[in-house]
């Protein structure tokens, strides 16, 4: 393990997180706030970024390394956010920082403020911009804008980028993080300008519009999207979350005119295919709770949109639909957002890939000798791809009731410890009953806040990056 | 530039890794996804699954907007085809490796009627490689520019040579009077680029440019002179012996070949009647020597393990063959080799990425100076770069102590009609001179790439003398 390449790559990191924790200053310099806990904070990671950046390191930097300091860079990277929300002075302790700045940069959106509202202004703003680092991946920043670091940086990318095939868009690592970031900056203010002629305050607008392009969900009202109880903005944000959940590199076929590959993009529709048919059934369930099929549908399809993109906003309380919608919406978090988007959960091309290899196995029943490939896009993946969704699975589904075994020590309903730890690990937000929107997670006890921390920073990884990191093999010099 | 190369083996492989390091965006095309996966792992290139023969799959990898496709899979036909259709898709400069000796004597054909702009046959380029070695002996590696009229040659310093020790500008006039320069020293993986205060030391690796009979001159004040080869003695008998015998036949050297399979022995006797085939072991010592290997003047190792070649090589040189050639395709086995004294280590897969980096390297720079020929020297640590000085180039007529030029750069020899200038401080580049340069930093496409930009040129004193004091 070459300790001292991954901490240069850090101190990079650090150093870029200096220059954003800038950006909130900004924020809380215009409402007339103390900039204080901005300017501290990023004096502190300057220097801590300066001072790593002075370890001599020999080139030695392989896939080890690259996970390595993926999941390093995002345990520091949760840590430092943090440091904002605590010289503020406005969180009781520094687990509940962590575990804010955490679920900021995972994108998950769970909480444990109370009171939203009374907050100050730069330190929400600083909540939703982590998800929008977050959402597009830290590293995949610093690779666009950071010249060559001398290193193998797909790499970081690789390990930052959700899905079980990882792929460039162009030949060059440095070039595919531009344009993913110029897409997602485009994205972002097309998001803010819809809801400012929708209405919304420019400084809200900013502020959602950061939450759904990481498709993370904090809000800067306690009741999220519903305390503007308007359809236009649920309807903007529903197509922009929706929008941000798909795979980026189809943006890029589009731009490059090869619409053709787009259509014929298993997993988009297999995506859209399954926001359809949750949307209608939960519309059919809930329109007795409602005035008209339309009101229903409105809430069914925005709820739906925020829950399999994991952002986790919401319109309504749906913890307070009928059993059948809520399991609808458990399913759909862990079936999550698409491959190469800024979304969490198990991601639909896995869920593809798993539902076809079941397939196979049962064709293979019936026919003992047929041999038969698993085909996505058209393109044959190859087996160990197939073997890796099948562990990814299992993985999640092992540490999701490992999660949930510590959270029960809270002696809360199983509904909520399960839940929970699903939308943490999910990167979601919101769980059911008590961990509902329109609850929070504050209740917990330290311990289950910092496993739910690790569970979120697991599940926008995809566990690899972080298991390494506690694999006594990783540490070994040979 | 946009280039598409299909097939990641060997060559494919050490192309892209140059051409990355050379800010290129590389697509790589490979049916074998192990293959790709290596690429994509170590370098920052795409890969694109597929058969490089089907249009869909060069689409897929550019190939309608690449300004350069390399084809160099294992199969001649794949390559050709391949050329074709990417010229069809748009690729506008195509390069082929075709091998097959049967295709070698229709190849300008197949060129123009396929439409591939350059087709490269990697062991026919090393068994050139091998012939100009063998031709002058005394060097462990030789390149030439001007079409002959000059020579670069590395050769190993040993101990009682009365270069070391002392520094190059206390040379006697002896040798200062020889149009020939030093112009790279490699020692220890490092490579220097000398001025006249640099003192030789043994087991330096020197490389000198200039006229061939100057060298010649210089090599016998040395006390090194070989004389020219008259047998060579050739273990192996795949496609690279072939060429090779056919060009030593030529060059009226007799060769005796080493081969173990007595077909293939019956094959290379009707194709080179002139050659002695020989059907045996070539790693049995016992065989070699009562083919009388230690009374030939040169021996070239040619069998298809590198480890073989080696261990022959050093059997031979152990023999006191006074030239001893081995192919060895494994880079790292190329420093060992010459740390135990084997100075001629060749590879053809080095060999056939650098006659197509050459050429992309001329392709870059089609204004401005013309780039018309590269070598890489000292494994690559360092290039020898001719160009053809046009009148855009800066500082034309500026004398050479004036000029600040970047560190790691040498103007090593001016040609200018029918003159070999060996540049002093007083010397000048003009028009239409043909220059050839020395950089330890691969980057320089264009003549004026090798000066410092007009800010650095005020307040930096770092460069090193152009020229030298020697």
């Amino acid at each position: 393990m070459n300790l001292k390449l991954v901490l240069r790559v850090v101190s990079r990191v650090m150093v870029l997180e200096a220059i954003a924790i800038l950006l909130p200053m900004l924020v809380a310099l215009l409402y007339r706030e103390s900039p204080i806990p901005f300017a501290l904070s990023s004096a502190l990671l300057l220097v801590v970024g300066l001072l790593l950046a002075r370890i001599p390191s020999k080139k030695h930097f392989y896939t080890r390394e690259g996970f390595f300091s993926v999941g390093l860079i995002w345990l520091l990277t949760g840590i430092a956010g943090a440091l904002p929300f605590y010289f503020s002075g406005e969180f009781a302790s520094f687990v509940d920082c962590m575990f804010e700045s955490y679920s900021g940069f995972t994108t998950t959106g769970a909480s444990i403020l109370t009171t939203i509202e009374t907050h100050s202004k730069g330190i929400l703003f600083w909540r939703s911009f982590t998800h929008w680092m977050g959402g597009m991946g830290v590293l995949v920043l610093v690779t666009a804008i950071v010249p060559s670091m001398g290193i193998r940086s797909h790499y970081l990318t690789q390990a930052e980028t959700p899905g079980p095939v990882f792929s460039k868009l162009v030949p060059k690592q440095a070039q595919t993080s531009k344009i993913l970031y110029q897409i997602y900056c485009v994205l972002t203010l097309a998001e803010v300008a819809c809801l400012k002629l929708a209405g919304m305050p420019l400084y809200d607008a900013f502020i959602h519009s950061f939450s759904s392009a990481g498709t993370g969900g904090f809000s800067n009202r306690n009741i999220s999207v519903g305390a503007y109880n308007s359809a236009a903005i649920e309807l903007i944000i529903t197509v922009f979350i929706l929008l941000f959940s798909l795979n980026f590199a189809l943006y890029f076929l589009l731009l490059t005119r090869r619409f053709r590959e787009v259509l014929e993009s298993d997993e988009l529709r297999f995506f859209l295919g399954v926001v359809a048919v949750s949307t209608l059934l939960i519309a059919v369930n809930i329109l007795p709770m409602y005035e008209t099929i339309w009101q229903s549908l409105r809430y069914a399809v925005f709820q739906v949109a925020s829950i399999i993109s994991t952002t986790g906003f919401s319109s309504t309380d749906f913890a307070l639909w009928p059993q059948f919608s809520q399991a609808i919406l458990i399913l759909l978090m862990f079936f999550g957002a698409c491959a190469g988007s800024t979304g969490g959960g198990i991601k639909s091309s896995r869920i593809l890939i798993l539902l076809r290899s079941i397939r196979r196995e049962l064709h293979r029943i019936s026919h003992p000798n047929s041999v038969e490939v698993i085909k996505l896009d058209g393109k044959v993946l190859e087996e160990d791809t197939v073997r890796s969704v099948l562990s990814f699975v299992g993985c999640y589904m092992l540490i999701l009731f490992l999660a949930t075994l510590v959270i029960s020590l809270d002696n809360f309903s199983f509904t909520v410890s399960f839940s929970s730890a699903l939308t943490c690990l999910s990167n979601v937000g919101p769980g059911l009953e008590a961990v509902g929107p329109m609850g929070n997670f504050s209740a917990f006890s330290p311990l289950s806040k910092l496993v739910m921390s690790a569970c979120m920073v697991i599940g926008r990884l995809e566990i690899m990056p972080i298991l390494i990191l506690f694999s006594p093999l990783a540490w070994k010099k040979v | 530039m946009k280039i598409v190369i299909v097939g990641n083996g060997k060559v494919g492989y050490t192309l892209a890794q140059q051409l990355v390091r050379e800010e290129h965006d590389i697509v790589v095309v490979d049916t074998d996804e192990s293959a790709l996966r290596r690429a994509s792992d170590a370098l920052d290139v795409m890969g694109v699954r597929g058969n490089g023969v089907s249009a869909s799959t060069l689409r897929d990898a550019g190939a309608d907007e690449a300004d350069l496709l390399i084809s160099a899979t294992d199969s001649d036909e794949v390559n050709m085809i391949c050329c074709l259709t990417a010229k069809n898709l748009g690729t506008k400069y195509t390069i082929a490796r075709i091998r097959n000796p049967e295709y070698a004597n229709g190849v300008n054909d197949l060129r123009r009627i396929l439409g591939i702009d350059m087709i490269i046959n990697p062991e026919n380029a090393t068994a050139v490689e091998i012939s100009r070695l063998l031709r002058f002996p005394s060097a462990a590696n030789i390149e030439t520019f001007c079409r002959g009229r000059v020579e670069l040659m590395g050769f190993r310093l040993l101990a009682e040579d009365f270069l070391v020790g002392k520094p190059l500008r206390n040379l006697s006039s002896q040798v200062k009077k020889l149009s020939l320069l030093f112009c790279a020293v490699e020692r220890d993986s490092d490579v220097i680029i000398p001025n006249g205060a640099f003192v030789p030391q043994a087991g330096d690796k020197l490389y000198l440019i200039g006229r061939p009979t100057s060298l010649d001159q210089f090599f016998h004040t040395l006390g090194r002179y070989t004389p020219s080869v008259k047998n060579v003695f050739i273990v192996g008998g795949g496609k690279i012996s072939l060429y090779l015998a056919a060009i030593l036949d030529k060059m009226k050297i007799k060769v005796k070949l080493v081969e173990r399979n007595l077909e293939r022995c019956r094959f290379i006797s009707e194709e080179l009647p002139h050659t002695t085939v020989l059907c045996g072991d070539g790693t049995d010592q016992e065989f070699l020597e009562s083919e009388r290997l230690p009374e030939s003047d040169a021996f070239v190792a040619l069998t298809d393990r590198d480890e073989d070649n080696l261990i022959i090589s050093l059997y031979a040189m152990q023999q006191g063959l006074p030239k001893v050639i081995a192919k060895c395709n494994r880079q790292n086995y190329t420093s060992i080799a010459r740390a135990i004294g084997l100075d001629s280590v060749i590879s053809p897969k080095l060999i056939t990425a650098q006659h197509i980096l050459q050429v992309v390297r001329g392709m870059q720079n089609s204004q401005g100076s013309v780039m018309n020929a590269l070598y890489r020297i000292a494994d690559g640590a360092a290039e020898a770069m001719e160009f053809t000085v046009s009148p855009s180039t800066n500082y034309l007529g500026v004398s050479l102590r004036d000029l600040r030029l970047k560190p790691g750069i040498l103007i090593s020899v001016i040609v200018r009609g029918n003159q070999i200038i060996i540049p002093e401080g007083s010397t000048s580049l003009q028009a239409n001179d043909n220059v050839i340069i020395i950089s330890r930093n691969s980057g320089v496409l264009d003549l004026n790439d090798i000066y410092q930009s007009a800010d650095a040129y005020n307040r930096s004193d770092l460069t090193e003398e152009a020229g030298g004091a020697q």
